[in-house]
């Protein structure tokens, strides 16, 4: 009670109604972004839906339970184009990779998570790239990297969108 | 910051199992996934209905935002073409002249031609229109090229036939929806488009590069055939994509080949045309190919 007094904010903020699936749904809505009219000649643009997943959950363990990654997975598969089954099997794994690095790691910090971050993503450009080899389309190392730097360099705005939103949902 | 140990359900058994089997079921959906992804790489017609459906349900909104981004553009270049414009004027009445010559020069070829054809008995196959239809979006986030296009099956399209614009070839159908279609373009690894040189007609292959830009490679190894500014255009060979259709322009060489980027900007075409494989045969074989 002291605290909220003291607090500079007005009182009486609440969590918005059905908070719970305010990640889920902001997930789906950064999948959607692939339906912008955009024609390029080269595919380096971040793959907006999966720096959304691993931002919301770098910030928190309990955003949604685990398994919600593989239907998640399974749209962005359909609004993308991707082979389907491609992100419900990338999604779902980073999710169980990412509870082993919430038991690993002792620390977190902004380059800890970037870091981290970093590795997902790397590991989500590397599928992406052999599952496109397997389907007839061996393409160059040289043109997958910029993409997954590209991506790299975008998580800090996905996990600057996500703590936003994060607030706004939790009324804080 | 201490890291967080993963949520953490205290003493409560319903808690604790409810987190137990959210972590198996997380296993189950990666297996699924597993599955889902070997079946649509081994098979990858399987999910044709599912995937012309998700076509169906996302591209009218990809086509009314893009109605809306070509108005924006439409009214600054508008105003753009106001600048300058007696010059613009003049310049263009000279070429005008200029091409109506030649016109003339062409129109009397093309009459010798056909007299030529008409000796050889050669029958005129000439390439069937199915639909036209704008490209409206594309896959920017992936290194595979491919690209979204406004009509589907209510038009007659099938999966395989070709896709071209006025300026040269984009690529052939890989997905069909009801009202929307995808687009596999030239610039995408898995395209091979059977070609030759225009100026020499020296038999090439032209891959794409997944980069905007094709692989063109000779058939014939031992020297590289190409100059730069090379037009490739398509051969007919395999008799899926129709002859003497504009592929690309060469811009730089290497070793045994050339690079060279698509005639056809995908970006820039306003109409894309839907035509039938040149030879129906080749279509039935592509169907059977992709049906294993």
């Amino acid at each position: 009670m002291v605290r909220a007094a003291l607090a500079s904010k007005p009182m009486g903020r609440q969590p918005v109604r059905f908070a719970d699936f305010v990640p889920a749904a902001s997930v789906i809505a950064a999948c959607a972004l692939s339906l912008l009219p955009i024609v390029s000649s080269s595919g380096w643009w971040p793959n907006a839906g999966l720096l959304m997943l691993i931002a919301w959950r770098m910030l928190r363990a309990d955003a949604w339970p685990a398994w919600w990654a593989a239907p998640m997975g399974f749209v962005n598969d359909l609004l993308t184009g991707m082979p389907l089954g491609m992100s419900v099997t990338l999604w779902t794994a980073i999710m169980l990779i990412m509870d082993l690095v919430d038991r690993r790691t002792q620390w977190r910090g902004y380059i800890i998570e970037w870091g981290v971050a970093c590795l997902l993503i790397a590991l989500g450009g590397w599928v992406e790239w052999q599952v496109a080899a397997l389907n007839g389309a061996p393409v160059p190392f040289a043109q997958v990297a910029p993409a997954a730097i590209v991506e790299m360099l975008a998580f800090p705005i996905a996990a600057w969108v996500v703590s936003r939103i994060d607030r706004r949902r939790l009324g804080r | 910051m201490a890291a967080p140990a993963g949520p953490r359900p205290g003493w409560s058994r319903r808690a604790q199992y409810s987190l137990f089997f959210g972590f198996l079921a997380a296993i189950v959906g990666m297996i699924v996934g597993l599955v889902m992804l070997t079946l649509s790489l081994v098979a990858p017609t399987a999910y044709a209905g599912v995937r012309g459906a998700a076509l169906d349900a996302t591209a009218p909104l990809t086509e009314g935002l893009a109605d809306i981004s070509s108005t924006a553009k439409g009214l600054v270049s508008g105003a753009g073409d106001y600048w300058d414009a007696a010059d613009q004027n003049g310049a263009l009445k000279r070429q005008n002249t200029a091409m109506r010559r030649e016109i003339v020069k062409a129109n009397a070829v093309i009459q010798e031609n056909a007299q030529l054809k008409a000796a050889l008995a050669l029958r005129e196959k000439s390439p069937e229109t199915v639909a036209t239809g704008r490209i409206v979006g594309s896959s920017f986030q992936s290194p595979r090229r491919f690209a979204i296009l406004s009509v589907g099956s209510n038009s007659g399209i099938v999966n395989g036939m070709p896709v071209r614009a006025s300026d040269g070839l984009v690529g052939r159908i890989v997905d069909v929806g009801f009202t929307a279609s995808r687009v596999l373009l030239v610039s995408d690894r898995a395209n091979v488009v059977p070609a030759r040189i225009m100026r020499s007609g020296d038999p090439v292959i032209a891959t794409g590069r997944g980069d905007g830009t094709l692989d063109i490679r000779p058939l014939e190894v031992g020297r590289n055939p190409f100059v730069r500014g090379d037009i490739i255009i398509t051969s007919g060979t395999g008799g899926l994509y129709p002859p003497l259709v504009p592929v690309a322009r060469v811009i730089r060489l290497d070793d045994d080949g050339a690079i060279a980027v698509p005639l056809a900007d995908p970006s820039e075409a306003s109409f894309a045309i839907v035509e039938r494989p040149y030879e129906p045969a080749a279509m039935k074989k592509l169907t059977d190919d992709e049906g294993q």
